[in-house]
């Protein structure tokens, strides 16, 4: 998340500069323990530093072999559609395609003034942007216009994609259907962020984003690609886990005095307690949610020292998702597919050429 | 003829047990079920006391989400056909507690509901809270508020009072009637169905240059 928070157990603030190198050691530890994917959110008000994603990410892609550099995420409401759509290209080649990027709209209110835009046209900023971007890395030259960013005559965003293969898009909303929608059309992933919401409306909206996923011939409802965010806080011993995580929970920015920790562990995906715990709650959500693609968990936040938020990772690293990666694939039908990579995405993209004909040529619209 | 029970939603905001909140609220219930029933219409009341409820809707204010108790309430109010809305009056307006649960509704949540507003207090001085609180915000909520609204004070529990004033039993059955007739007349408010769909084409469609 990104967030400079007083830890509530030592009353010691880190300084920006604490934070922003703490954000990526922990992504270098997120790749030593072998987790796949590293993504940052993006925010342009205190107490949050990250507002510079792609210059974070491009800094931890020289110094990593294979994680996959993510957003959780990038703003299509207030950032311009072409500015995203080269920084994401250039990162992109830098990162030799360990590259993918989620859509969010973003609710903080001034951020919205701020950029020149206004909130009440959230879903349209999203919808026209990102129709945008999607040309921008689809066509060479591009004419356009619109009505939420000055026109464009021939222009051609640089560089071109890596191997002329954009990096592939999720969606992440966690209440409008309109992006569960927009996510389907383009054959593109949905991530619902569930963290702070209950299974039944996760459930509703991934069942949607599915649907309509078949209903624009992309695949069938099982071949949607979906995600879905997770919050974990481990010890090996789970009364260890709660004692410790309290006094983070209970003064955390976005949730801090509300519920219960205990009803927030029942209510939401957040699991504190054993890896055991944690291996059960996540397997839990394919019950609700269909065999996924993607599962994020957030780690760090709230005032955690960095020393607790690494031998978090470690034991997500080595005991937690290991087994995931073993339970999941157990029982999961021939027909689910694995989440799309750069290599991949080319593979399919070459196969389609090749082949002429074929449903997927449908979906290129 | 439709003989459908008409699904009657009652949310008192009284916070002492009992309340005269709850107590009005079950008057007016009771006279809307008459009134109906004399026009053909079964009717199921279903009371949501908000004292009840009061730490859940704390706490979705600061979470962001319901609990499952509280989301069952809200749903049972937003798919009511008709909602009696009683709130005791604290310091010249309606209660915080009764604010604060419709605030965590969705904005759209009660467009074309019939609403009958009431409330109680001590005195009969603070009656235009009624107008000038509850009915703007059952208004902004796109709401059918019905012409009377029902104040209780304290002594108009007791005797009749002034013979050439309205009792409360006479302001009771009137807006009973009021609303019983909006039941009766109106087909269901045409509720957005969980899960609809607005066609990408015509999101993109709306925002083409002119």
């Amino acid at each position: 998340m990104g967030d400079v928070t007083t830890d509530p157990t030592t009353g010691r603030t880190p300084s920006e500069h604490e934070r922003i190198k703490a954000i990526t050691a922990i992504a270098l530890k997120t790749e030593e323990v072998g987790l796949d994917v590293f993504a940052t959110g993006e925010h342009h008000n205190p107490p949050f530093v990250p507002s510079s994603p792609t210059t974070m990410l491009g800094w931890i892609a020289a110094r990593t072999e294979n994680l996959i550099l993510s957003t959780s995420t990038t703003l299509i409401t207030t950032n311009d559609p072409v500015k995203i759509a080269e920084d994401f290209a250039m990162l992109q080649h830098l990162a030799d395609g360990r590259v993918d990027v989620m859509m969010g709209r973003g609710n903080t209110g001034p951020v919205y003034p701020w950029f020149g835009q206004d909130i009440r046209q959230g879903i349209p900023l999203a919808v026209e942007n990102y129709a945008l971007l999607h040309r921008l890395w689809r066509e060479d030259v591009v004419d356009w216009e619109g009505r939420f960013r000055t026109a464009l005559q021939g222009f051609t965003s640089t560089p071109r994609p890596l191997d002329g293969v954009p990096p592939f898009v999720w969606h992440g909303s966690i209440r409008s259907p309109e992006i569960a929608e927009q996510a389907a059309y383009y054959g593109d992933g949905f991530f619902h962020n569930n963290i702070f919401w209950p299974s039944d409306h996760t459930k509703q909206m991934v069942d949607l984003y599915r649907t309509r996923f078949a209903h624009y011939g992309h695949g069938t409802p099982e071949q949607a690609i979906v995600g879905l965010g997770g919050q974990v806080f481990m010890r090996k011993n789970s009364q260890d886990a709660v004692r410790e995580f309290r006094p983070y929970f209970d003064n955390a920015p976005v949730y801090g005095h509300g519920p219960s920790l205990e009803d927030f562990t029942e209510q939401t995906p957040l699991t504190v307690g054993s890896p055991q715990q944690v291996i059960e709650k996540t397997l839990s959500f394919r019950e609700y949610a269909g065999d996924y693609q993607r599962q994020l968990f957030l780690m760090d936040h709230a005032g955690l020292p960095l020393k607790t938020v690494l031998e978090q990772i470690d034991m997500l690293g080595e005991q937690v998702v290991p087994v995931l990666r073993e339970e999941f694939a157990k029982g999961r039908p021939a027909g689910a597919p694995d989440a799309p990579t750069h290599a991949s995405l080319v593979a399919r993209r070459d196969a389609e050429a090749a082949g002429g004909a074929g449903k997927q040529t449908e979906s290129v619209k | 003829m439709n003989r459908e029970p008409i699904k009657l939603v009652v949310v008192s905001a009284g916070l002492s047990t009992p309340s005269s909140s709850r107590l009005l609220g079950d008057r007016l219930a009771e006279a809307v079920r008459q009134s109906a029933a004399d026009g053909g219409r079964p009717v199921e009341v279903r009371v949501v006391e908000l004292r009840d409820l009061a730490v859940d809707v704390a706490h979705n204010l600061v979470a962001g989400f319901a609990g499952r108790t509280l989301a069952e309430a809200i749903e049972a109010v937003a798919q009511a056909d008709g909602l009696i809305a009683v709130t005791p009056v604290f310091s010249a307006s309606y209660s915080g507690l009764f604010k604060s649960f419709f605030d965590v509704f969705d904005n759209d949540a009660l467009t074309g509901t019939p609403v009958l507003i009431a409330a109680t207090g001590g005195t009969a001085r603070h009656s235009l809270a009624l107008e000038h609180a509850l009915r703007p915000l059952f208004t902004y909520l796109r709401a059918v508020v019905v012409p009377t609204a029902v104040y209780a004070a304290s002594e108009d529990w007791g005797g009749s009072g002034d013979p050439l004033i309205d009792t409360l039993p006479t302001r009771i059955a009137r807006a009973a009637g009021e609303l019983a007739g909006l039941l009766l007349a109106r087909p269901p408010a045409p509720r957005a169905a969980a899960g609809a769909v607005v066609q990408f084409e015509q999101q993109l469609a709306a925002l083409r240059p002119e």
